[in-house]
């Protein structure tokens, strides 16, 4: 009694340092939750300590050590013991696993958590449960606290990322480790502690094997973790309902079935035995689906075949561009018409004000000023028709695409030839993407290639649009440097068009667009 | 003199009813759309037509293409084309048919309206008027064509000031030179062209044709 009231006086005042500890450095919340958090976690060691110290004996000495321990970890070093609270919590968790076979096997059984040393199958759910307990609150603390960022924690949960767009994929093959641990348990062979030295050497074995497994065909050690999870899961499920025969697998134990926690005795262990049965199967079933390799979820989940998938990703894929770039091209338009036509009607306004207020007095200055609105306003009609142009061309507007891409043709200071053998208008978009496309082209031709000549070549045959720019220049142009030909490779990506650019040193640069697309029956007029 | 006005945005087709008849024009009509235009320029045979390029219903080159259409009918029947924009597509276009009468201006142009009334007269006088914009991506061009290559800085500059549609008496001045100067110019110019003396007027036509074409 004098004992428990010591203990409880103990926790009361390292509960009340913590808090001062808080206070002192200015961080004390005023609600009752609020001090609770910022005690933290770590206090929590103080209990553990004492459930720890009850596991080696009854005797003081252990206990009061880990106590002051625990004690001193909580106050002074919070985050510390924040960060122990979790092992210690799973270490108690596991260490149930021992007490419950040491309590199947009649042996002395120490007190564990709540339950004190006792036999029959009663105290067995006891331990489990809270063995259940101590281990979920112990990873789900873990878990928490788990630093996202860190290396070790990337490396546990997630792959890293493979380029664009894949986004992050736990390492399924990882399950291949506590599954090789259930089924050497189930077999008997386990000997973490024992001098056993056979025995220990195939756990060993065992485990560098799927270790192996796991660094060299992660996708093999995912499979193979979730067909023996299931297989597992089976087996349990068939102990329960068979009970009192069972089926023997070849194991160590000749006349009793251990299965997860428990020894298969009598009809509620082998329940038991059936529950855990049913939750591997479940976890296995629910896994399948997420951590199966690609190619052998084909074979059990009828999947869309791969051309469909990878359609699929690439449709993503272009449809984020697509996104991405009218994103952008909205930011520019916004920022053109800001800096430009906006702030020139501004001027515009100011100046016609000004010339307002002078008109009277000073009716030289106030045309002077009508003069400038008039060149402002002029200005900004200039910089409204580039914007247009850039936007959505007219002359593609009125025209289409043949007449547009000839008009461009005029418009570039190089001797330019034309040839189009488009009878019909394609889809607005895609005769946008392929304005530009060629725009670039040409415009590329003009600043990089000192051609002399630039042919576009422009037909449509079997569904495929086909455009040529090719030049009689230098050549050397790398599509992978100027990011003009790379975003328009993107737009014209969108409609499963395809940009091409074949440019040797020493020329020539061809660079060659395909979209397919249908043509509609209107025709263009070119007068 | 009688001109036909063809603008859909109802500001600006009033504002060049009231500029036209403050200048002395009397307006045959002002219509909003392609369909009507056609029918205002065969059955009024205006004068001149100002003609905005983007009209109803189609909103695209309606206007550019029923002034084109009127043209086959009537030919030599004077436009000036008014846009937002100014294409050497379009402006070709409207050239190819060499009878001249024609003119292709940015809409801004109007604000300057002394210009512009002389622009329509040149127009309505069998002249060519292409804006300045036009003429200085022209410009932009290197031009490799034989005929163009003979032609002397000084002469490509009164060239490029005739595709406006100026007066050899407007280029005289702009060019602070004197009228004889200019008229030996151009005279040189048709030469260089290969153009055989005929109408004057034609002359320049095919001249700035030949420019376009370069």
């Amino acid at each position: 009694m004098l004992q428990l009231v010591l203990v409880v006086a103990y926790f009361a005042g390292c509960v009340a340092l913590a808090l001062r500890r808080e206070k002192a450095q200015g961080r004390m919340p005023s609600t009752l939750l609020g001090r609770a958090r910022a005690v933290g976690w770590g206090i929590l060691l103080l209990p553990l300590a004492l459930m720890i110290g009850g596991l080696f004996s009854p005797a003081s000495g252990p206990i009061v050590f880990l106590l002051l321990l625990a004690g001193m970890l909580a106050v002074l070093w919070p985050a510390v013991a924040a960060k122990v609270t979790p092992l210690a919590l799973i270490g108690l968790g596991l260490y149930g696993l021992v007490i419950i076979r040491a309590l199947a096997r009649g042996d002395y059984v120490p007190v564990y958590g709540l339950v004190s040393p006792s036999q029959g199958w009663a105290r067995t759910y006891a331990v489990l449960s809270q063995m259940w307990a101590f281990l979920a609150f112990g990873l789900w603390l873990a878990w928490r606290m788990m630093n996202r960022q860190s290396r070790v924690a990337q490396a546990l949960l997630w792959e890293k990322q493979k380029g664009q767009g894949e986004g992050r994929r736990p390492r399924w093959g990882l399950l291949l480790l506590p599954v090789v641990v259930m089924t050497i348990e189930l077999l008997g062979l386990s000997s973490w502690f024992g001098q056993d030295w056979w025995r220990a050497g195939a756990t060993v074995t065992a485990m560098l094997l799927a270790l192996v497994l796991i660094s060299l065909v992660p996708a093999v050690a995912a499979d193979l973790a979730l067909a023996v999870l299931i297989g597992l899961g089976l087996y349990g499920v068939a102990l329960a309902a068979m009970w009192p025969t069972h089926i023997q697998l070849p194991s160590v134990y000749t006349d009793q079935v251990r299965y997860g926690t428990v020894w298969v005795v009598d009809r509620p262990t082998a329940v038991l035995a059936g529950v855990q049965g049913l939750a591997l199967l479940a976890s296995g079933m629910w896994l399948a689906p997420r951590a199966l390799d690609a190619r052998t979820r084909a074979l059990f989940w009828p999947a869309p075949d791969a051309e469909l998938a990878g359609r699929v990703q690439q449709l993503t894929q272009t449809r984020a561009h697509a996104v991405d770039t009218a994103a952008a091209e909205l930011r520019r338009v916004e920022r053109d018409l800001h800096d430009g036509a906006q702030a020139r009607l501004v001027a515009l306004g100011m100046n016609l004000r000004a010339a307002e207020r002078l008109i009277t007095s000073s009716p030289q200055a106030a045309l002077a000023l009508v003069g400038e609105a008039i060149q402002t306003s002029s200005t900004a009609l200039t910089e409204l028709r580039d914007l247009v142009r850039g936007i959505y061309p007219p002359v593609l507007a009125d025209r289409g695409l043949p007449d547009a891409v000839r008009a461009l043709a005029l418009d570039t200071p190089l001797h330019t030839e034309v040839d189009i053998d488009v009878a019909g208008r394609v889809d607005a978009p895609v005769e946008s993407a392929c304005y530009f496309a060629v725009a670039e082209a040409l415009a590329n031709a003009v600043k990089h290639s000192e051609a002399r000549h630039v042919q576009v070549r422009m037909q449509h045959a079997r569904g495929m649009l086909r455009i040529e720019v090719s030049d009689d220049g230098v050549g050397g142009a790398d599509p992978l440097r100027g990011s003009g030909l790379r975003g328009l490779e993107r737009r014209l990506g969108t409609f499963d068009g395809i940009l091409a650019v074949s440019s040797p040193l020493g020329g020539p640069t061809m660079i060659v667009i395909e979209v397919p697309c249908a043509l509609s029956s209107q025709k263009t007029s070119t007068c | 003199m009688r001109v036909v006005i063809a603008e859909d945005l109802y500001l600006l087709r009033e504002g060049l009813v009231r500029l036209l008849e403050a200048h002395g024009f009397e307006i045959a009509a002002a219509v909003d759309n392609g369909t009507d235009l056609l029918s205002a320029l065969l059955e009024r045979r205006p004068d001149v037509a100002i003609v905005d390029v983007r009209l109803p219903p189609t909103f695209t080159d309606e206007g550019l293409r029923t002034a084109l259409a009127a043209r086959r009918q009537v030919p030599g029947l004077p436009i000036l084309v008014l846009s937002q924009y100014v294409e050497q597509l379009y402006a070709r276009e409207l050239l190819a048919d060499q009878a001249g009468g024609v003119g292709y201006l940015l809409k801004d142009r109007v604000f300057n309206d002394d210009q512009f009334i002389e622009a329509l007269r040149t127009v309505a006088g069998g002249g060519t008027v292409l804006d300045p914009e036009v003429i200085s991506k022209l410009v932009g061009r290197r031009s490799r064509d034989e005929p163009m290559t003979l032609l002397s800085p000084r002469e490509r500059e009164v060239l490029e000031l005739m595709a406006e549609g100026r007066s050899n008496s407007a280029i005289a001045q702009r060019l602070f030179v004197s009228e004889k100067a200019i008229s030996k110019h151009s005279t040189s110019i048709f030469i260089k062209l290969g153009l055989a003396p005929s109408d004057d007027d034609n002359r320049r036509v095919l001249a700035v044709l030949a420019y376009l074409n370069s």
